[in-house]
């Protein structure tokens, strides 16, 4: 418990997925200029990548990994090389198969995640949050907590960016700086800040 | 005199007008005659406030409380370095070592700091701003004494350039420029801005000779304490008794040792009304929550440094200086005043367990104030939102 409990600190502050790692950076920087969208966006990405990432395990563990096919009698076949394009798939599939869901289930929440949802799809974060849950061998229980803390580390690094834009509005941006730019330094010195956490091992 | 001086301004106005020869650089001379005169130009709409605290002498007033905790830490300087040696020549001399060491730096950082706040407001035609007082001024007194002059230009160049002006200028940045410039310098060269041996200036007796002291900061004896429930007594063994905390004698970044000019400073500047006292507030009680939160939580098996009594964490290292005069920056900081107490709070429970739970980081204040700098919009928005829902509808 106590384990699960730091992996989650560690995955909302301490690397965070786009503060530390800078994944996500581009519906991130397109998203942030409005407090409502970013946080709808923000929810999506916990939702989604709080399923996708126990079910990539599952893929992995079940069809992928060397030695996985050993339930279908092919203990020697090693599809690893697969993960990429088949995480992506996977997500692709899930987000759609969500989106109906969701749509079937629960118009208001439907309404209020609008087109965040689709978009989602192509957001490296979500990806990343997969292999690296690969890469540092996560258990089941693991990569739930590890989906939902790095969901939540995204979302809580665009809400806070969204509501610095706000404050930003009375800024005076020298031209060349305005729009991307100047959201590049903001991130900058946004990830400076979260260096506070770096070298905390729990 | 007064008329001399109005004089020698009235005269080079015109130069400086529109259309003549030094039009580019009207805000330089706006900027010099108003440390002299109060600005003529009144606002063009209501409301209208007959104050004479305009944003200089409001400015002015915490440099003026810094003042106090320069010159004491030009005689921590030389008095660090001539104890390395073991000498004692004079309250003069350690004196003037530690000026020798310190006005280099500040002289730098306002030059420096000064040339690129020139160059934008003569390019990009705005003020030059009163916060660059305050935050050139506040950069050198966070450094370690060795410096380099080098490097205190770079840091105080990212800290204005990066950290306030590419925003437009005082008021619409969101991090504390000085902070960002001293954070930039640590990450950027962390040989020369951590460890053991970069708080003593050494006293050179004989050219070239180069010769290190490493004396550990109280942050660091404190950290590497073994003794549980005892780490006040390692401490006061190491040459840190509480009186030498308090007072700031004791090898640490220029300005900020001394926790009881930092109280001076602190109560003045919360009468004048110039520093929030719910921040001050805040961050004390933040410190001292926490502080007893990890007294509790140290057990027999835990480090040592759980178990040091809260009211240390207040004056080792640069706490006090961070809570008197970086967290209460009006820009960076909230503008409620429930956000205000949370966001000093806040402040204060990152720093002890920064200081506890981190390793990397000797001192917490500096990453805890512009990590709450970047939380600081979003805890005023949490507490707006919070109050219209909480509000009967006046229909």
């Amino acid at each position: 418990m106590e384990n699960l409990i730091s992996l989650f600190v560690n995955s909302v502050f301490v690397g965070n997925i786009l503060l530390a790692y800078f994944l996500g950076m581009c519906s991130y920087l397109a998203v942030s200029k409005n407090l409502k969208t970013s946080s709808g966006l923000g929810v999506a990405v916990i939702f989604v990548m709080s399923i996708t990432t126990p079910v990539n395990w599952m893929v992995y563990h079940y069809l992928l990994a060397p030695g996985a096919l050993a339930w279908a009698g092919l203990p020697d076949v090693d599809l690893g090389y697969l993960k990429l394009v088949l995480f992506i798939a996977v997500i692709a599939g899930l987000v759609q198969a969500v989106e109906m869901i969701i749509d079937r289930y629960s118009q208001a929440l439907y309404n209020s995640l609008g087109v965040f949802l689709p978009l989602i799809t192509v957001n490296c974060a979500i990806l990343g949050a997969s292999l690296f849950m690969v890469e540092r061998q996560y258990s089941f229980t693991e990569s739930v907590v590890y989906g939902v803390g790095s969901g939540a580390g995204w979302a809580l690094a665009i809400i806070a960016m969204s509501t610095i834009m706000q404050k930003l509005r009375y800024a005076d941006v020298p031209e060349g700086l305005e729009g991307f730019g100047i959201r590049m330094i903001v991130t900058g010195l946004m990830a400076m800040a979260f260096m506070l956490f770096s070298g905390i091992t729990l | 005199m007064q008329k001399l001086i109005k004089n020698l301004f009235d005269a080079q106005r015109k130069h400086f007008r529109k259309g003549g020869k030094l039009e580019r650089l009207y805000a330089f001379f706006e900027s010099m005659e108003t440390v002299f005169f109060a600005p003529a130009r009144v606002t063009q709409l209501v409301p209208h406030i007959r104050d004479h605290l305009d944003v200089k002498r409001y400015m002015a007033s915490v440099v003026f409380m810094l003042l106090p905790l320069l010159l004491f830490g030009m005689y921590n300087v030389g008095y660090q370095a001539y104890a390395a040696k073991q000498l004692n020549p004079g309250h003069f001399w350690i004196f003037w070592f530690g000026f020798k060491t310190v006005l280099p730096l500040v002289i730098v950082s306002y030059v420096v700091g000064f040339a690129w706040e020139i160059l934008f407001s003569a390019i990009r035609g705005h003020e030059i701003s009163e916060g660059l007082f305050v935050t050139a001024m506040l950069f050198p007194l966070t450094l370690p004494p060795t410096t380099p002059l080098w490097q205190a230009a770079l840091g105080i160049s990212f800290g204005v350039v990066i950290g306030k002006e590419v925003f437009g200028g005082t008021g619409r940045n969101f991090l504390n420029p000085a902070l960002t410039g001293r954070a930039f310098l640590y990450f950027a060269y962390p040989s020369q801005m951590s460890g053991d041996a970069v708080w003593t200036a050494l006293v050179n007796f004989k050219a070239g000779a180069v010769d290190v002291v490493s004396a550990a900061t109280p942050l660091v004896v404190a950290a590497e304490a073994k003794v549980h429930g005892a780490v006040e007594q390692v401490l006061a063994d190491a040459g840190y008794t509480f009186n030498t905390l308090f007072f700031g004698l004791y090898p640490a970044s220029i300005g900020a040792s001394s926790a009881f000019l930092c109280l001076i400073a602190a109560i003045v500047l919360m009468i004048l009304g110039i520093a929030s006292y719910r921040i001050i507030l805040g961050d004390i009680l933040g410190i001292l929550v926490m502080g007893f939160i990890v007294n509790l939580t140290a057990g027999e098996s835990s480090a040592a440094y759980l178990s040091l009594n809260p009211f240390y964490h207040l004056i080792i290292g640069g706490a006090a200086f961070g809570i008197v005069f970086m967290s209460t920056d009006p820009v960076s900081a909230p503008d409620l005043h429930i956000s205000r107490w949370i966001y000093g709070f806040l402040v204060g429970v990152l720093t002890v367990v920064i200081r506890v739970f981190n390793p990397a980081y000797p001192e917490g204040i500096m990453l805890a104030i512009l990590f709450m700098n970047v939380f600081a919009p979003l805890l005023d928005h949490m507490v707006i939102s919070i109050r219209l829902r909480n509000r009967i509808p006046n229909v």
